[in-house]
């Protein structure tokens, strides 16, 4: 087919998307709304597996001191703990402080406690080491090397943690992606049917056509083009609409579990060209489905 | 040009022509007539390749419509004119848009396409209205645009279904004068109408259709 072909059907798409106003703002109103869905699932997604990778990379770090520890040998503790690498020191527990924590967390049981002559739980320092991955921290060796500095008693740290987080992420992912997949099936099957409608409402324009001996293509790829039109506008405004929606939740910190905050983060690049992509294809699809049995003239 | 031998076509149980043996030759003018439902329409969509018969063979320009595949089918009609009596015009498109939209679907260059498309619309008379849209005109100069798109493509056959069908007498006059100076310059010319005054004191070949049958013909 000749460029001016082409130029002609591209000319032809557009006066008949203004000709056709109405119908192909309903069209582009269903998709887009379909598109927003999914664009939501994804940006959902996108930041669960983030706040997952933020809170597997964080890892946190109880070294309990000795009885009797003098104010200096304290401070030296502290003093390593601040230049490890990636530590960050979330606070200093007294002995006091820890009883009174563990009476709160045993709530009505707390006599169980009331036999105790003195203090037995050990102050501690509380530190969280951040992107352990980037700083490559091997939490073992910090834990043998604190351990033997005068002073500390013991280190702890959630070893399965990190194990827990990614069989998490893989839930989510496997998740993310059935749900991902029943929703372009939705999408798909709202698409095909708004195109319907709209070559529906002009099937006569198809019938004058094929009397002047126009070719089912040469009928098709305008149809199709407007259908492609259709998906890479409302992909657009969908992710316009998804951007001013993330764009005011992002403005405030989010705060869980008391855990490090969390940041909100848009879709990267590749998701957002792969969401325009998705709607081009999926407009172009229902298109081509939609226009199939229009042609037996 | 034309030939049917023992066409008969079925809807379901309803037989709406059977057994139709036709021959009409190049250059010929041909009335095919018959009472509402005699069959007249299904032998143009016959004709024209808008539908397969269930039995017999149908021979255009040599050609056999019931073995030749949809592209070249399409190819076919570009060689031949149709004109309906709903005009069937695009409202969106201008006078000038919609006759050229027969060479556009050829893939025609636009000078040519803008050289037949200004000749076709001096033959039919409507030069002054290339820029109104199908609406904004009367029933007999919309039925002129219909016929200026069917003969654009110089078409060999140039089939019409009930054309004056919406018109007055002046103006079905006139589209008869249209027809006959188009069959003047060597297009085989085919009208269906049940129109009794449109066939009053012809000279032309007629067919007479009843209940899907050729019952009589008058040459």
């Amino acid at each position: 087919m000749s460029l001016r072909t082409w130029i002609y059907f591209f000319k032809y798409a557009f006066i008949n998307i203004l000709n056709n106003r109405l119908i192909h703002m309903i069209s582009m109103g269903t998709i887009t709304i379909s598109i927003l869905l999914l664009g939501s699932l994804i940006l959902l997604s996108v930041n669960i597996n983030n706040w997952i990778k933020e809170w597997g990379e964080s890892l946190s770090m109880s070294v309990y001191l000795e009885d009797g520890i003098d104010e200096k040998a304290k401070k030296r503790i502290e003093s390593t703990l601040i230049h490890l690498k990636g530590a960050e020191i979330k606070g200093f527990i007294s002995k006091e402080q820890a009883m009174v924590l563990l009476k709160k967390g045993l709530g009505d049981q707390t006599g169980l406690l009331d036999g105790l002559k003195e203090n037995p739980l050990p102050a501690s320092f509380e530190v969280v080491f951040k992107e352990v991955r980037n700083h490559q921290i091997d939490p073992k060796k910090i834990k043998k090397s604190l351990e033997k500095i005068k002073g500390v008693n013991e280190v702890q740290y959630s070893e399965q943690w990190t194990e827990r987080i990614k069989g998490l992420m893989h839930v989510v992912k496997l998740l993310g992606f059935v749900i991902g997949c029943l929703f372009c099936i939705g999408v798909l099957f709202i698409t095909t049917n708004t195109i319907k409608l709209t070559i529906y409402s002009r099937r006569n324009e198809v019938e004058i056509f094929k009397l002047v001996g126009a070719t089912d293509w040469f009928i098709k790829i305008p149809f199709l083009i407007e259908g492609a039109l259709q998906g890479i506008f409302s992909g657009l405004i969908a992710l316009l609409i998804l951007f001013g929606v993330y764009s005011l939740f992002a403005m405030k910190t989010v705060h869980l579990f008391g855990l490090p905050a969390l940041n909100i983060i848009f879709l990267p690049n590749e998701y957002t060209i792969s969401i325009i992509l998705l709607s081009l294809i999926l407009g172009l699809l229902g298109g081509f489905i939609a226009i199939g049995r229009f042609f037996n003239l | 040009m034309i030939q049917l031998f023992q066409v008969s076509k079925r809807y379901g149980t309803k037989l709406a022509v059977e057994n139709i043996g036709l021959n009409i030759r190049r250059g010929e003018f041909v009335f095919i007539t018959g009472p509402s439902g005699a069959g007249k329409t299904t032998l143009l969509r016959l004709i024209f390749g808008a539908e397969r018969p269930t039995e017999g063979q149908i021979l255009i320009n040599g050609i056999n419509l019931t073995r030749i595949n949809q592209l070249k089918l399409d190819l076919l009609r570009r060689r031949i004119g149709f004109v309906f009596q709903d005009f069937k015009l695009l409202q969106n498109r201008t006078v000038y848009q919609n006759v050229a939209l027969a060479l556009e679907v050829t893939g025609e260059s636009p000078g040519i396409i803008r050289k037949k498309t200004h000749q076709a619309l001096r033959a039919v008379d409507l030069s002054k209205q290339e820029k109104a849209f199908p609406l904004q005109l009367s029933g007999g100069e919309q039925q002129r645009v219909a016929i200026a798109r069917a003969i654009i493509n110089d078409p060999l056959i140039l089939i019409a279904d009930e054309p004056t069908g919406n018109l007055d007498p002046d103006i079905t006059r006139e589209i008869m004068v249209l027809f006959r100076s188009i069959n003047l310059r060597g297009t085989t010319v085919l009208i269906a109408t049940h129109s009794r005054e449109l066939l009053k004191d012809t000279e032309q070949r007629i067919v007479v259709l009843n209940k899907g049958r050729i019952v009589d013909e008058i040459a």
